[in-house]
């Protein structure tokens, strides 16, 4: 099935001007977070007593939907309608709930410290006021657990003795002890059992069955089909498919309408890339294992290539990444083997590692441009332990021209920086440190496209001298045009890899939902 | 269920303090007479209402902290004695004056901590100086206090002891509360307040609240304390904040916050000031005092997060 480059718009809904009334209607609403736009003029409807699931990759808006529904977010413009009543923005979760909206979120946000019954009966009554009595609270709680699990926990029991699928289900027991008009379950299946899943999905259907209506959002296909009545598509904060019916919401389908067709490409520098013969192996995993139960991840790294770590956030690729930067790891050096246990032992051999997170875990916004850029290669600049300020300089002017880095001095603080500049520095500093390995992760969110190539052309460069890079991305397109092999990991396993030759936009996305495309084209 | 049925857990505060007691009776066995309880008492009271008053705000989260409870009791107190009680206020009006005084503080602390955002440790350290600086002016030099209604709160009123009457009030307003929906909210905005707050609970007001119950528990503290020393005194403000604060940690009071409450406190007090009755009962010199608290409340911290449920101790199943 090809992939289309103008998104569909958004399809009438089969029933036009039909009577059943809409429990939520979202027309036009934007979202933005300083530059980055999460929500363009979105738009929504849920029906009364109707199962609506969500689906998009990641980034596609779909959280930012529904934070502005459950009053975490005000949308920057758009309007809502809950029932037939206008609102301008819910001002807070309070405010949600008395408009009857109950939110389950992906995070499991039980408190530890407190009682299953606390944290289920949490936030129903006011801030001093005499609440409802004991035995009747106890009641309605065990009724909703009861309903939720097999095995219900001994409401005095602390939330912190519940095993991770209980404490969710102690989560979705606080929606719908609310009994709200509108539930909205946000990813909030994946941390269940299968059992407790399977009987919150018939207490969600008992409960649309009697009015309520509910949004559902999941990344596993099957649910999606299986529970929700009509299937909205969203990509890149708009909507792209509103309200398929069952019928029309086949996988293939909602994977062709999830994946969107914005070509990142440079052809330059996929050219300089094609395919090159692969270089000695510089790093193994025999046996990595990212939790007890896991299967194993055999993994053997060559000089000069270009690995991609892809997935849905939170299915291991990150803990997979840290792995070869921490161990333990092997490092294959001229022949030589040698298991590494730390970073620092990982970086005495050629292995370095560049985090995610710019400001928090690889700047230091106290300090100015090139003594960030010199922590890693310092020493070299010490003369009997005095610091030659020049000698970094020099090395630092050196990567300025590679990666068109643009700053004034060396003492200009590094904040006054544009975050692709920001990241050039860091990449600079790793690079002077002369790596064999380079691990990067997600080195290209949240700078502008023109930083994003001067990236990927320096990319280009170190693999063709050799240096073996793995870079986990969350950009699909950066996987297809730069990657020469794809790990796809899901629930902490690789579930697939993909060479070059076979890496398309349709399988990598089936992929990240645990399916397989077999052919394309 | 079954297994807990024949067992019941004591906190090592508990623990510590029955020891202290026993160990002082022991060594100095006046101290358990009848007629030494009202002043004793009296004693332990402004110790043990400054811990609580610590309480609410260390339980709210966030790095929550109250360093304006020492200084706070001492300006209570300087007003009292410099302010009111010349101006011919000393009857119930001089009360709630000062209960109103002590919770506009807190509540003001409140609004820096849970609304303008200030690091807790941060804003209440800017009150501690300016509080401990307007006790300096209000009252520099110690006053004389003629005799007035909390001459018998440092003995006895009726049959009962002054200091338990003053340390039962804020524990008497903390039950009432737990009548309520507040405690509830207090501990889950402290447990986790990403959670309280996406379950509809107003995390600011809850948190603004509890620093003005502080503020609020801290004057009854500062007419404990009048009570006591019968004079002004600007010199306690530092003396009491921080032995407060530990009072608070040795009572097993999580500063993550969440986890602790008022008794623990109020136990954690009474064990500071144990050992400090045993050091002079024992007839060590006071200038070594403040190591054992230190010391101890090392050793007490670890314990009680090594063991934050307590210890388990066997009962005969009956």
């Amino acid at each position: 099935m090809g992939v289309t480059d103008t998104p569909e718009t958004a399809s009438p809904s089969p029933h036009p001007g039909s009577a059943e009334p809409s429990a939520l209607a979202v027309a036009g609403v934007s979202k933005n977070f300083g530059a980055t736009t999460a929500l363009v003029e979105c738009s929504f409807e849920l029906r009364r007593g109707e199962v609506h699931a969500i689906v998009g990759e990641n980034g596609s808006g779909k959280s930012t939907l529904v934070k502005i529904l459950s009053g975490v977010h005000r949308p920057d413009s758009g309007t809502l309608h809950i029932g037939s009543e206008p609102v301008t923005g819910l001002a807070s979760p309070a405010v949600a709930h008395r408009h009857g909206i109950a939110t389950v979120f992906q995070e499991v946000l039980a408190i530890a410290a407190r009682s299953v019954l606390e944290n289920v009966w949490l936030g129903m009554e006011g801030l001093v006021r005499t609440p409802s009595g004991l035995a009747e609270r106890r009641a309605r709680v065990n009724a909703v657990l009861a309903e939720l699990l097999a095995v219900p926990p001994n409401l005095d029991a602390p939330a912190e003795e519940l095993s991770l699928s209980q404490r969710q289900a102690c989560c979705i027991a606080r929606a719908l002890v609310r009994h709200p008009k509108i539930l909205i379950l946000d990813e909030s299946t994946s941390a269940l059992d299968a059992d407790t899943c399977e009987r919150v999905f018939r207490a969600v259907r008992s409960r649309a069955a009697a009015g309520m209506s509910a949004i559902f959002i999941s990344h596993r296909m099957d649910e999606v089909t299986e529970v929700g009545d009509r299937v909205t598509v969203m990509r890149s904060g708009r909507t792209v498919a509103a309200g398929l019916s069952r019928e029309q919401a086949t996988s293939g389908e909602l994977l062709r309408l999830m994946t969107g067709a914005d070509h990142l490409a440079d052809g330059k520098t996929r050219l300089s890339i094609a395919e090159r013969p692969a270089g000695a192996p510089v790093l193994r995993t025999p046996g990595l294992r990212l939790r007890e139960q896991t299967a194993p991840i055999d993994f053997e790294l060559r000089a000069g290539e270009l690995v991609g770590l892809a997935g849905l956030d939170g299915h291991g690729q990150d803990a997979f990444l840290w792995a070869l930067a921490a161990g333990p790891v092997t490092v294959v050096d001229g022949g030589q083997e040698r298991v590494v246990t730390s970073p620092w032992a990982a970086a005495r051999r050629g292995v370095y590692f560049v985090p995610r997170e710019r400001r928090a875990d690889a700047l230091f916004s106290g300090m100015n441009v090139g003594e960030n850029f010199s922590l890693m290669t310092i020493d070299r600049d010490a003369r009997l332990g005095l610091i030659r300020r020049a000698s970094s300089s020099q090395r630092l002017g050196r990567f300025r021209e590679r990666l068109g880095i643009l700053f004034s001095s060396p003492t200009q603080p590094i904040d006054t920086l544009s975050g692709g500049n920001q990241q050039k520095i860091i990449l600079a500093r790793v690079l002077a440190a002369q790596p064999r390995v380079l691990l990067l992760n997600d080195p290209t969110r949240g700078i502008d496209i023109g930083a994003k190539r001067d990236l990927y052309g320096a990319l280009g460069e170190l693999v063709r001298e050799g240096v073996a890079v793995v870079m986990l991305s969350t950009e699909v397109d950066e996987h297809i045009e730069l990657m020469d092999r794809v790990l796809v990991f899901r629930e902490h396993q690789v579930f697939c890899e993909m060479t070059r030759a076979q890496v398309t936009r349709d399988r990598l996305i089936a992929s990240f939902f645990g399916q397989r495309v077999d052919s394309h084209g | 269920m079954a297994s807990r049925l024949g067992r019941s857990r004591i906190p090592f505060a508990l623990a510590l303090a029955i020891a202290l007691l026993i160990a002082e009776v022991v060594i100095e066995p006046s101290f358990a007479k009848p007629g030494n309880w009202p002043g004793e008492l009296s004693v332990l009271a402004p110790f043990a209402i400054l811990a609580m008053a610590s309480t609410p705000s260390v339980l709210s989260g966030g790095g929550g902290i109250d360093l304006t409870v020492g200084p706070l009791s001492t300006v209570i107190n300087c007003i009292f004695v410099a302010w009111l009680i010349p101006h011919g206020w000393n009857g119930l009006e001089s009360v709630v004056v000062l209960l109103a005084i002590g919770a506009a503080v807190g509540f003001v602390n409140g609004m820096l901590v849970a609304v303008l955002r200030y690091q807790p440790v941060v804003a209440t350290l800017c009150g501690f100086f300016i509080l401990a600086g307007l006790a300096e002016k209000i009252a520099p030099n110690p006053l004389p206090l003629p005799a007035n209604w909390t001459t018998h709160l440092a003995g006895k009123v009726g049959p009962i002891p002054g200091g338990l009457i003053m340390i039962a009030c804020p524990l008497v307003i903390w039950w009432l509360l737990g009548r309520t929906s507040y405690l509830r909210a207090l501990y889950a905005v402290g447990g986790d307040d990403a959670s309280a707050y996406s379950a509809g609970i107003d995390v600011v007001k809850v948190r603004v609240l509890a620093y003005t119950l502080g503020g609020l528990f801290t004057a009854i503290g500062g007419i404990a304390l009048t009570a006591l020393i019968q004079t002004s005194s600007a010199a306690t403000a530092s003396q009491y904040a921080l032995i407060a604060v530990a009072g608070v940690a040795l009572g097993g009071t999580s500063f993550a916050g969440g986890r602790g409450g008022m008794f623990q406190s109020l136990l954690g007090a009474f064990c500071i000031y144990m050992i400090q009755q045993l050091l002079s009962s024992a007839n060590v010199s006071a200038t070594y005092q403040q190591v054992v608290y230190g010391a101890v409340l090392i050793a007490g911290v670890l314990i009680s997060t090594r063991f934050p449920r307590g210890f388990t101790v066997r009962r005969l199943a009956t």
